[in-house]
């Protein structure tokens, strides 16, 4: 055999490991204050195992590469009027909702990450969540550079990271990762490194890239590829963190458990926004939401769970409870677009005939029973001229934000709905994973922003809706909202297509 | 049609088939690479090819640049051989592996004994001396039957001109039975080797579990009389699993060696006892002997698991419930032919358990 070199993992450990040093005046208890106090026990830092070993010369030199590629297909796409080229102008309010939902959420990350990257004692897990960091910051930045051509061609595109601070349905996304950031370093890998970007992320991904491609929009689809090179490290980070965790101290088992129940429970809240992307909002579909959770949910994390088993970890609480509600929430969370259509930021429309076929056949147990006569209705009441919108605010769930959308797995006709009491209030929640992630954390939740709750406390300017979203949100009124149909994103479009 | 793919710097071997990729062979025989899409778009399992052919296949863009592709990276989970190849992947070379290199060599049969009803000890004198460590194995070339067969040595080091093999006759299997019911004293076969990445990692000075099932205690019996033989002071652990006393084959031989040395503890288990086999030792499944015997505490200790898969499974769940984990685990899977081809999806967590 050849003379053993200086591999991967030596060169690594002298760039990362060596670069930390011993603390001789200041007490290191301090130096990392975090470490403690979720009550993770770390034994001994040696043992992590670096999930991936990119030095930063390596990981320049890759990026830029990346760069020059991706900026070469955007390009393209501004010089050929890419924006044509998607399949539906309907398409575009798919990219108006990951633009205002999702690509802040990069930024979130990206502020996290360095967070933590400074608060681990151990310091093959500070430079693998510093590295993350930086894909973070690259990604937000790619992102928006990929869906920016659209703001010259279409509406609600102008204000995003206003509108994602502000709007009510961007509290969702919003929300899901101030709690993960306001948690401890700990919590908050288990619940993006782990929960989110390794057991979740590919039902985020994968239909949403696959959407861009099925529709026509090249510099998307690029940005995702481009992307994806790096989600790898991201998921291998929280595997090691996982298993990290486990393995330092049998006292961590049960606080893992808990964050993996909660997290995974409130990642599938945020999903219901990608469930709705990919049944209604996609004019080419890909898969359904049901299909996707099957793929990457029952089967892959079928395979990891039985996996960390071995840990004396089990499957999410309420694993159950998704899995019947793979059936109904986007169609649940559409609905609710369509009727709140005047206050949200993109357009809404019925699905077409074919449209619903299709959703009857993809969704055999549930569409015809419960959801296809609410079309069938809106359809008859279109037609009569009389396209209706919700007038009253919605009540929201104090934990997820969503509103009070989601029905009872054991009886799908009615609402589910639970509430708790903490220091003479009461508090509303949507659900049993909801209601006790609440009730672990009250002191955290009744911080709660919650939208509807502030423009009646007065804190959102009005007091008419109208106001609020011309003022408050900064939505061009009749432009950004309200139907599909009748919009100027669809006059525009007709009249390029017809020149 | 197959081809070879060495990896290096490990040198293990991969048969890949036609139209498959290295990553998917890797994983069906045993082999680990870094992975995690699985698909061409993350990189994770870049490697770097150093010798042969291959169609890279679907490889994105951006996971597999165009800088790379002239370097000669590809990724492994696209990457279709078109010939014999040698790929350098991001591997760790453990540091107790010695690299004996493989050789072929003409193994001339010189004893066939019964060790049990289904057990076979065979043992051959080899044209010169294989130098090997405790716990790999040798592939076999049966005449008659296609491709080779996998079989652990028994033997320790020390008895370097021979190579001893336990081999269990498998049901329908071609390959087990003309060894069983065909082989004769004084046949010439031929035999490749050393393979494998089971070994005793001495320079670990933990306390040794040894845990063989049926025909699976080959590995641990050549560790262990190596152990001994070398006058090694650290507290070794011989669980022997077997259906019944006429299954549990050499037990004399280790309780011999259990008498004489202080810090070898020979503890066989037998789940299903006969009536006549007035059986006074443990009774049940051999992980259970062991989580029985540790009061389900592991912590502190190195492992080392043969035999079949389901024992090896269980056994790996035993050691975790106790707090051993991947990195003082280490095994050899006794996988048939037909298990091979059966192989389940599995999820990244673990690398080699």
């Amino acid at each position: 055999m050849a003379a053993k070199k200086l591999n991967l993992k030596d060169k690594y450990k002298l760039l990362t490991r060596d670069l930390d040093w011993e603390f001789s005046y200041e007490d290191r208890k301090e130096a990392f204050p975090y470490e403690e106090f979720e009550g993770i026990k770390i034994t001994d830092w040696s043992k992590w195992e670096d999930p991936f070993r990119l030095t930063m010369d390596a990981y320049w030199k890759y990026q830029a590469e990346k760069e020059k590629k991706l900026y070469a297909i955007f390009d393209a796409f501004q010089q050929n009027n890419g924006h044509l080229n998607v399949s539906d102008p309907r398409y575009v309010n798919a990219v108006k909702l990951f633009l205002t939902g999702v690509s802040p959420l990069e930024y979130q990350a990206y502020q996290g990450f360095a967070h933590v990257g400074r608060q681990f004692g151990g310091v093959g897990a500070r430079v693998a969540c510093q590295m993350q960091s930086i894909d973070e910051l690259r990604h937000v930045q790619t992102q928006v550079h990929a869906m920016s051509p659209y703001n010259k061609f279409f509406d609600g595109f102008h204000d995003w990271t206003h509108m994602h601070d502000r709007v009510w349905y961007l509290s969702v996304p919003k929300s899901f990762f101030d709690d993960a950031r306001t948690g401890g370093p700990f919590e908050f890998l288990v619940a993006i490194s782990f929960s989110f970007e390794y057991v979740l992320t590919n039902l985020l991904f994968v239909p949403f890239m696959s959407g861009a491609a099925h529709n026509g929009d090249l510099n998307t689809v690029t940005f995702g590829f481009s992307a994806q090179s790096d989600e790898a490290r991201h998921m291998t980070l929280g595997l090691e963190v996982i298993k990290f965790l486990l393995e330092q101290h049998e006292d961590n088992v049960p606080i893992v458990q808990k964050w993996i129940d909660k997290w995974f429970w409130r990642g599938c809240r945020l999903l219901s926004l990608v469930g709705m992307m990919m049944d209604y909002m996609l004019p080419n579909k890909v898969m359904s939401w049901k299909e996707a959770w099957e793929v990457y949910f029952e089967e892959a994390g079928g395979a990891l769970f039985k996996d960390l088993a071995r840990y004396g970890i089990r499957m999410p609480k309420y694993a159950d409870v998704v899995e019947k509600e793979k059936e109904h929430v986007s169609h649940q969370a559409w609905w609710t677009f369509y009727a709140y259509g005047h206050a949200a930021g993109f357009h809404t429309w019925i699905p077409t005939d074919k449209e619903l076929d299709w959703l009857s056949e993809k969704y055999p147990e549930t569409f015809d029973k419960y959801y296809r006569p609410r079309w069938e209705l809106a359809k008859k009441l279109e037609a009569e001229g009389k396209r209706f919108y919700s007038q009253a605010l919605p009540q929201l769930c104090t934990t997820c934000q969503v509103p009070m959308m989601f029905t009872d797995m054991e009886n799908p006709g009615e609402l589910s709905y639970r509430s708790t009491e903490y220091k003479g209030e009461k508090y509303h929640f949507c659900s049993d994973g909801c209601c006790d992630i609440f009730k672990d954390e009250p002191e955290k939740y009744v911080q709660s922003w919650l939208p509807v709750h502030q423009i009646f406390q007065g804190n959102c300017g009005g007091p008419d809706v109208p106001d609020i979203l011309k003022d408050f949100y900064h939505f061009n009124l009749g432009a950004d909202n309200l139907d599909m149909k009748g919009s100027p994103d669809e006059e525009r479009w007709k009249q390029w297509k017809s020149a | 049609m197959s081809y070879l793919v060495t990896i290096e710097p490990t040198g293990e071997e991969v048969e890949v088939e036609e139209g498959q990729t290295i990553l998917d062979a890797a994983l069906r025989q045993g082999v680990w690479l870094p992975f995690a899409c699985g698909h061409g778009t993350c990189a994770t399992c870049k490697c770097q090819l150093v010798e042969g052919e291959v169609d890279i296949g679907a490889a994105s863009p951006f996971a597999l640049m165009d800088v790379e592709r002239d370097e000669g990276k590809i990724l492994a989970c696209c990457a279709i051989p078109e010939s014999d190849l040698v790929v350098e992947a991001d591997v760790d070379v453990d540091e107790d592996f010695a690299g004996h290199p493989v050789e072929d060599y003409q193994a001339t049969v010189k004893a066939i004994v019964d060790l049990s009803p289904t057990i076979k000890g065979i043992t051959f004198s080899l044209d010169r001396d294989m130098a090997f460590q405790a716990g790999q194995y040798i592939n076999l070339d049966i005449p008659g039957v296609e491709g080779t067969r996998a079989f652990s040595i028994a033997n320790p080091p020390s008895r370097a001109n021979e190579v001893e093999l336990h081999v269990r006759q498998v049901p329908g299997g071609a390959g087990t039975r003309w060894i069983h019911e065909q082989m004769q004293v004084g046949d010439t076969l031929k035999l490749a080797g050393p393979y494998g990445q089971f070994f005793t990692r001495k320079s670990d000075v933990k306390d040794a579990i040894f845990i063989g099932g049926g025909s699976g205690l080959s590995s641990p019996q050549s560790m262990v009389l190596e152990l001994l033989e070398e006058g090694d002071p650290r507290q070794i652990y011989l669980f022997q699993g077997a259906r019944n006393v006429a299954e549990l084959y050499n037990c004399e031989l280790l309780e011999d060696l259990a008498e004489k040395h202080a810090n070898f503890h020979y503890i066989p288990a037998l789940n299903a006892p006969e009536d006549g086999d007035n059986w006074e030792g443990f009774t049940g499944f051999v992980h259970d002997a062991v989580k029985d015997y540790f009061d389900g505490k592991f912590e502190g200790h190195k492992a080392y698991l043969c035999g079949p898969p389901p024992m090896i499974d269980a056994a790996i769940t035993t050691l975790m419930q106790g707090r051993l984990f991947e990195r003082d685990i280490h095994m050899e899977r006794f996988v048939t032919k037909a298990d091979g081809e059966s192989e389940q999806s599995r999820s990244a967590l673990f690398k080699r358990i």
